[in-house]
C-alpha cells in the first residue's frame, strides 16, 4: 500500500505539476482568475490524465515505440471528445462553462508527459494512480493560485464577497501579469518546502 | 532489442497500421458515443434555448421564430406581440460578446442576458450585473452610447471596453427589431 500512496503524493508535492515540473503553465495562467474556473479546470484534467494513463497503460505492450506519441494523443483526444459528447448530452449548462478549456486539455504537456514517462512502463493501476496524483497535484496548484487571485483581485472566494466594500480589489491579481508574478513567488515558496520536507526525509535515513 | 526484433517490429508498415488501427479504434468508439448522444444533445440544446428566452420576456406564452432572421423570436400574449428577441454579438476585450436582447414593438430595450463572454472576471463580467444591465430598460436606439461617448449608458468603472461592446450590441440589435417592425407594416 505504501508504494501506492508514494506514487499518488509524489503528484502533490515533491513533483507537483505546476510549481516543479512547471508544465502546463499556460492555462494555470489563464484559467486561474477566479476559483470556480480553477476548480473545474483541474478536476477535467485530473479525470484526463487518470484516464489515459490507464489506457495508455493497458495497451503498452501493443503499440510500436515509433509511433508511440502520436497514438497517446489520438488516445488523449478520443476521451476529451467522448467526455465532450457525453457532457453535451447530459450536462449542457456545465459543458457551456468548460467551453474551450475542454478541448485545450488534448494539448496539455502535463498529460502526454506521464503517459510517456510513467504509464508507458508500468501496470494500469499504478499508471492510474499516477495520473491521479499528478492530477490532484494539478487541481492543488490551480486553486491555490485561483484563490489567491480571487481573493486579491476581486475580494471574493467562489463568488462570495469575503474582503468587504473597504477593500480596493487589486486589479493586477486578475490580469495575466498578476498571475506571472504570484506564480513565480509560489514556485520560490513550493521549492522552500520541499526542500524542508527532503531534507527532514534525508535526517530520518528514508531514501527520497 | 535485438536486430531481429528491430526488423520485425520497424517496417514501415508495420508502424502504418500499428497508428492506423490505434486510430480506427477511437474513431469507432466516438462514432459509438455520438451515435448515442446526438440526439439527447439536440434535445437539451433546445430546452436550454427556450430557457434562455423564458428568462429574458416574461409573461409571454408563445415564441416564434421570425422567417429570414436566424436567431430572432417574436414573443407574443394572445394576439399581441409584446417582444422581439433579438440575438447579437460585438467585440470585446477579451473576445466575442455574445448577447440576447429584448425589444418592445416600439424599439425600446427591455432587457438584455449574456448568453458568452469571455470577459475579465471582476471587470468586464460586471456587464451581467444589475448595476450596468438595469441601465438599459427603457432606453431607444439614440440614447445607445456609453457616457464617454456622449451616450447615456454610465460605463463600468476599469471595463470601457466591455461596456461599449455591450452597448453596441444592444444597439445593433434594437436597429434589427427597427428593421423588422418596419418590415412588418
Amino acid at each position: 500500500m505504501k508504494g501506492y500512496w508514494d506514487i499518488f503524493s509524489k503528484g502533490l508535492v515533491l513533483e507537483n505539476p505546476i510549481f516543479v515540473l512547471a508544465l502546463s503553465l499556460c492555462p494555470a495562467l489563464a484559467v486561474t482568475t477566479s476559483v470556480v474556473n480553477a476548480l473545474t479546470m483541474g478536476l477535467t484534467v485530473t479525470f484526463v490524465i487518470s484516464m489515459n494513463n490507464l489506457i495508455v497503460s493497458i495497451v503498452r505492450n501493443w503499440v510500436n515505440p515509433k509511433v508511440r506519441v502520436p497514438i497517446y494523443i489520438t488516445s488523449i483526444a478520443t476521451i476529451v471528445t467522448v467526455a465532450e459528447l457525453l457532457l453535451q448530452a447530459f450536462a449542457p449548462l456545465l459543458y457551456k462553462q468548460l467551453g474551450i478549456y475542454l478541448s485545450l486539455v488534448v494539448v496539455f504537456a502535463i498529460i502526454l508527459a506521464r503517459a510517456e514517462v510513467f504509464a508507458s512502463k508500468n501496470r494500469p493501476f499504478p499508471s492510474f494512480i499516477d495520473g491521479f496524483g499528478m492530477g490532484c497535484g494539478f487541481t492543488l496548484a490551480m486553486l491555490i493560485v485561483g484563490v489567491i487571485r480571487e481573493l486579491f483581485g476581486n475580494g471574493t472566494i467562489l463568488g462570495y464577497t469575503v474582503l468587504g466594500s473597504w477593500y480596493p480589489p487589486a486589479l493586477i491579481f486578475i490580469m495575466a501579469p498578476g498571475a506571472f508574478i504570484l506564480i513565480g513567488y509560489l514556485v520560490g515558496a513550493w521549492n522552500i518546502w520541499s526542500a524542508r520536507i527532503e531534507k527532514a526525509k534525508g535526517e530520518r535515513g528514508e531514501t527520497i | 532489442m535485438t536486430a531481429e526484433h528491430n526488423d520485425n517490429n520497424n517496417s514501415i508498415i508495420k508502424i502504418a497500421l500499428n497508428l492506423a488501427f490505434a486510430c480506427i479504434i477511437s474513431g469507432i468508439i466516438i462514432g459509438l458515443v455520438y451515435y448515442f448522444t446526438a440526439d439527447i444533445a439536440k434535445q437539451k440544446q433546445l430546452e436550454l434555448q427556450n430557457l434562455a428566452l423564458q428568462s429574458i420576456v416574461q409573461g409571454a406564452d408563445k415564441y416564434t421564430p421570425i422567417p429570414g432572421k436566424p436567431g430572432c423570436y417574436t414573443a407574443t400574449k394572445g394576439n399581441e406581440i409584446i417582444a422581439y428577441i433579438i440575438p447579437a454579438e460585438s467585440k470585446g476585450y477579451a473576445g466575442p460578446v455574445k448577447l440576447l436582447v429584448a425589444v418592445t414593438p416600439d424599439n425600446k430595450v427591455i432587457k438584455y442576458t449574456i448568453i458568452e463572454s469571455k470577459e475579465t472576471p471582476g471587470l468586464g463580467d460586471k456587464a451581467a450585473q444589475p448595476q450596468f444591465a438595469d441601465q438599459f430598460a427603457g432606453r431607444t436606439a439614440d440614447e445607445l452610447q456609453v457616457n464617454k461617448d456622449g451616450g447615456t449608458i454610465q460605463a463600468i468603472s476599469g471595463a470601457t471596453i466591455t461596456s461599449r461592446a455591450v452597448t453596441k450590441a444592444v444597439k445593433n440589435a434594437v436597429d434589427v427589431a427597427a428593421s423588422i417592425t418596419k418590415g412588418g407594416k
